[in-house]
Formats: structure tokens, sequence, C-alpha cells
């Protein structure tokens, strides 16, 4: 037994760099698979409701606009969202899923009014999984602009 | 003159929000009386309003340490109601993480009982480590706490080449630093002299208490849920039970660093023999019928979930026995015959969640019913100048 046995470490530590980072000045990248906050790409949404009915967070709310028309409002309570995903595993629409997770993680706000977000839109039609691919890509570029 | 000490129902030192009142006589417990029902939270009336896909995310949050504990127990019993079986590469995949996961709690465990010997250096370097874990953790599953990697029938994502390279890269580093670990427990007197000897918890005790997870085995029980009723993973993986024979927060703090070696074992072994294929099938929605009582070795113990299914998409009765609530009785005979000074020591040893509510204890004067308030990191320093005042016990040693 010996005393102290913690001093050499203790030493070592001295001449190492930090092992927390500079904050809010650097950000450390978000993996892969990170689940930040699920948005809604509207022009795929053909309002199956499957995430409405599997949010645990009950997070999820869509409602009927105008029935002859097949308007829907989809409004997403980021307040309640807990951030699982289930949602996003839940759609069914291929190749593109009408909902996705983006990567922002500093999402506080001063009123959790504020973080509601809501979309309004025209039911789309289930589309065959064949056949859509070419004419749905750049359909969902233009909607993670106008979403995020 | 025997005085009453409350402690709780909201402390720090305690997992969840409990009473607990010591009769003392001077410096020593002489009785323990223990209340319970303070954090009642409604999660099982709330389990029978969620469908069996919601339900996970629900029993993910019961615990914040052990959130992969809980999710993985209930989806075990779950997959067995509602008849499917996840494919190997997806149960492979389940039980890195709950490996991961033991690992990332050890550490904490070992990091809050340095911590609260007064050896706060060890508390910062086991909780810089834990990052690498925790890192890990993050990197596999996309989140640092609630990992949602489970579903009805198998995980939600998979790994790949870089990632398993990442992930024994990091196992290396963790190896390394526990043996150090391993070594400074040897060769520190002071800190193995203060976990000596504190809440002694006899074999015939643990066995009649039904004292679970690092307490029993500590007090030489080989009683682990992978070995004694296994979900079929285990049995394909191969590992020790660790056992301690000291009795005391000594043992439960040796079982624990043993743990950590077995668990680098068994992940390296997973990510040898991962079998290639789908990581999930899909899951019914509707179980028939049925129940079923699964059990878990979580962190701190045995982790139980009686789940009943009554045919529709939502299960009829889930009931959560969590291991802590099993460590009670034992918790209240150590502390039977312990010193005041020893309890957050003692406390700490069951594995508590600091839940930050109150930071007092009440002393109460039994005869005149006079009124003391003590904070938490007071007690602290009076249970450490305590120790420190003792002569060191010579003759305990590391017991590896």
């Amino acid at each position: 037994m010996k005393i102290a046995a913690f001093l050499p470490e203790l030493f070592r530590h001295l001449f190492k760099k930090p092992a927390t980072l500079d904050y809010p000045f650097k950000k450390i990248a978000v993996p892969k698979d990170f689940r930040g906050t699920p948005f809604l790409h509207p022009e795929l949404c053909i309002v199956c409701k499957a995430c409405e009915r599997d949010c645990p967070a009950e997070a999820i709310e869509i409602t009927s606009v105008n029935e002859a028309e097949k308007r829907f409002r989809m409004t997403i309570h980021n307040d309640r969202c807990i951030h699982c995903a289930q949602c996003v595993d839940s759609c069914p629409t291929t190749p593109v899923k009408a909902m996705e997770m983006d990567t922002l993680h500093e999402i506080a706000a001063f009123d959790r009014h504020d973080l509601k977000k809501s979309w309004e839109y025209v039911r789309a039609l289930p589309k065959r999984p064949v056949a859509t691919p070419a004419p749905v890509k750049p359909a969902a570029e233009t909607a993670v602009k106008s979403g995020a | 003159m025997k005085f009453q000490i409350p402690i709780g129902p909201q402390h720090p030192a305690l997992k969840e929000p409990i009473s607990i009142r010591l009769t003392v006589e001077g410096e020593v417990i002489k009785d323990a009386d223990l209340r319970l029902g303070y954090n009642h939270r409604g999660v099982e009336k709330l389990a029978e309003e969620k469908s069996w896909i919601q339900n996970i995310y629900l029993c993910e949050r019961i615990c914040g340490i052990c959130s992969h504990s809980h999710a993985t127990c209930f989806v075990q019993g779950a997959e067995k109601l509602l008849e499917i079986e996840p494919p190997r590469r997806g149960v492979y995949l389940r039980y890195l993480v709950s490996e991961l996961e033991r690992i990332h709690s050890h550490l904490l465990w070992l990091g809050v009982a340095g911590h609260e010997a007064g050896f706060d250096t060890f508390f910062m370097y086991t909780w810089r480590d834990r990052e690498v874990v925790m890192d890990l953790l993050e990197m596999i599953s996309g989140n640092r706490v609630h990992y949602a990697i489970n579903t009805l029938g198998g995980v939600r994502r998979d790994i790949d080449e870089t990632l398993r390279g990442k992930i024994l890269e990091g196992l290396a580093v963790l190896k390394a630093r526990s043996e150090y670990y391993f070594k400074i427990g040897a060769a520190e007197p002071t800190f193995v002299a203060r976990l000596a000897g504190v809440g002694p918890l006899t074999k015939q005790q643990a066995m009649d208490y039904c004292a679970v997870g690092p307490m029993a085995r500590a007090s030489g029980i080989d009683r682990d849920v992978r070995k004694n009723d296994p979900h079929d993973f285990y049995n394909e993986v191969e590992f020790d039970v660790a056992t301690a024979d000291s009795c005391d927060v000594l043992g439960r703090t040796i079982v624990r660093i043993k743990e950590l070696f077995e668990s680098y074992k068994i992940c390296e072994q997973i990510l040898q023999k991962l079998p290639d294929g789908p990581i999930a099938v899909k899951a019914p929605r509707r179980a028939k019928p049925g129940e079923v009582v699964s059990r878990y070795e979580a962190p701190r113990g045995e982790n139980i979930h009686y789940i009943v299914a009554n045919g529709s998409d939502k299960p009829e009765r889930l009931k959560v026995r969590a291991p802590t609530l099993a460590n009670y009785p034992a918790t209240i005979e150590i502390l039977k015959h312990g010193f005041i000074a020893d309890v957050p020591l003692i406390f700490a040893a069951i594995d508590p969640c600091i839940c930050c509510a109150e930071r007092s204890v009440e002393l109460v004067d039994a005869r005149s019913g006079e009124e003391r308030t003590l904070r938490f990191s007071d007690l602290r320093r009076m249970a450490n100048d305590r120790a420190r005042s003792l002569s060191l016990q010579r003759n305990v040693a590391w017991p590896l």
C-alpha cells in the first residue's frame, strides 16, 4: 500500500487539454441517428394518421380543414414531443417518408406555444412504391427548406 | 436520550421520494422506519391507456439511468404476448446496449461512492471516463439518455463496420481505465478503510430480506437473472457472476468493478459474433389474451414487469417492480446498527438516483420537540470529518 497513488495521474493532467468543449462558441456535431424535432413534408402526407395514433406523447394532431377539398392541418406540439421518432418509424410513405427528424437540439423557447408548428396541405394520393422515386425526390428537397 | 431523525420524503440521498425515520441513541441508529408512496406518478394506470408501442417509450421513462432496462424488460414480455421472435441481429444489438448501459451505470455509481466517501478525485475521473461509454451509446442510438432503441420485434438502429470499430476502441480505453481504478482501490488505504465494515448485511440476512443485484452479490449470493433465468441470448455468451464475501459497502464496490469487466467481456463477444440479417420484424398491433412475467437484470438488480393482455391493442395491466424497491427491506436492516455518519454511504450503496429536491435533514429532539435543519452537504461533511478523525483500520485489505 502506498499513500496518494493518484498523484502521478494528477500531474499528468496538468499538461492535458481540457476534456470539455467551449460550448456556445464551438459546437459538437450530433450523431448520425440523432433524434431532433419532427417535421412534415406536407406534399407527401397521405393522412393515414399512423403518426397521430402511435405518438406516445400525443403531440401530433391532424384535423380536417375542408372535407370537399381534402385539406388537412397537422399540428406538432413540440412542447409535448419526447423526441422518440416513433412517428418517423410509423410513417408508411415510400421511398421518402413524409415525417422526418431534423438535427436541431437548441430548441428552448420562452413560451411553450412558440414551439407549436403546423402545416396546412391537400392530401397526397398514396402512390405505388415503384412508380414514384423520380418525381418525389426534388419535392422532398424543397420541403426541407420550407419546413426548417 | 433518543432522537428521531426524519430523512425524506424529498431528499437527494434517496433514489425516490421515500421517508426514512431513524431513531438514534447518540450516534448509533437503533431503529429505522420506512414510508413509501410519495412518488405516485400514475405510470401503471397510464400504461393501461397506451398501446403496446407507446408503452415502450413510457417504460423507458420510468428511470433515467436504467432507461433501457425498463424498456427491454417490457419489450421482452410484450414480444412473448404478441408471439413474435426478434431476429438474431436485433437481439444482439439490444443486449449490446444493455451491457453498455450497465457499464455507464456502474461507472456513475463508482463516482457517487467516491464522492460520498470524500474522494472527489475518483468521482471526477470515473465520470470523465463514463463519457466514453455515453458517446458510444449516443453513436449507436442517436441520443444520450433515452436511447429508444427497442421496438416490438427488434431494434430501431443498426450498426456498421466503422461504428463497430469505434465501440471496440472505446471498450479498450474503458478496460484500461477500469484496471487503473482496480489498482487505485488497492493502493489507496483511506478509501478502502472508509468503505470496509460499513453497512454489514450477512448472507443469511440478504436471503431473508430478498436483496437483489449487487447488494445480494456482495453478500456472497450468486443471484443474477442473466444466469438464473436468462433470455436465450445470455446462454450464447460467456461470463461469470461477480460476487464478494465481505458483505459491506466495500464488497458492493468490488462487485460493481468486477461486473464492469464482465460487461466488457460480453460486449466484445457480441461484436465478434454479431450475426447478419434484419434487425426487426413487423409486430402485430393486438396481443392474444394472456399474461407474462418478464425478468431482467438491471444494473441495480432484478427488474420485473408483469404484463396482462386482454386481446386489445393495449395491455390490461402492467406491474413494474424496480430493483430498488426489493432492496429497501435489506437497507432498513443495514441501517439498524449503523452510524448516522454512514447513512449517505449506505444509501449510495443501494445505487440511488440523486433527485436534487430537498437538501435538508431535520434533527428532531424526541423529548423537547426541538428541530434542527441540516443540509445534506453538512451531513456529508460531518460524516467525512468523523471518518477522518478515526484511526485508520490497518488490517483491511483490498480483497482482490
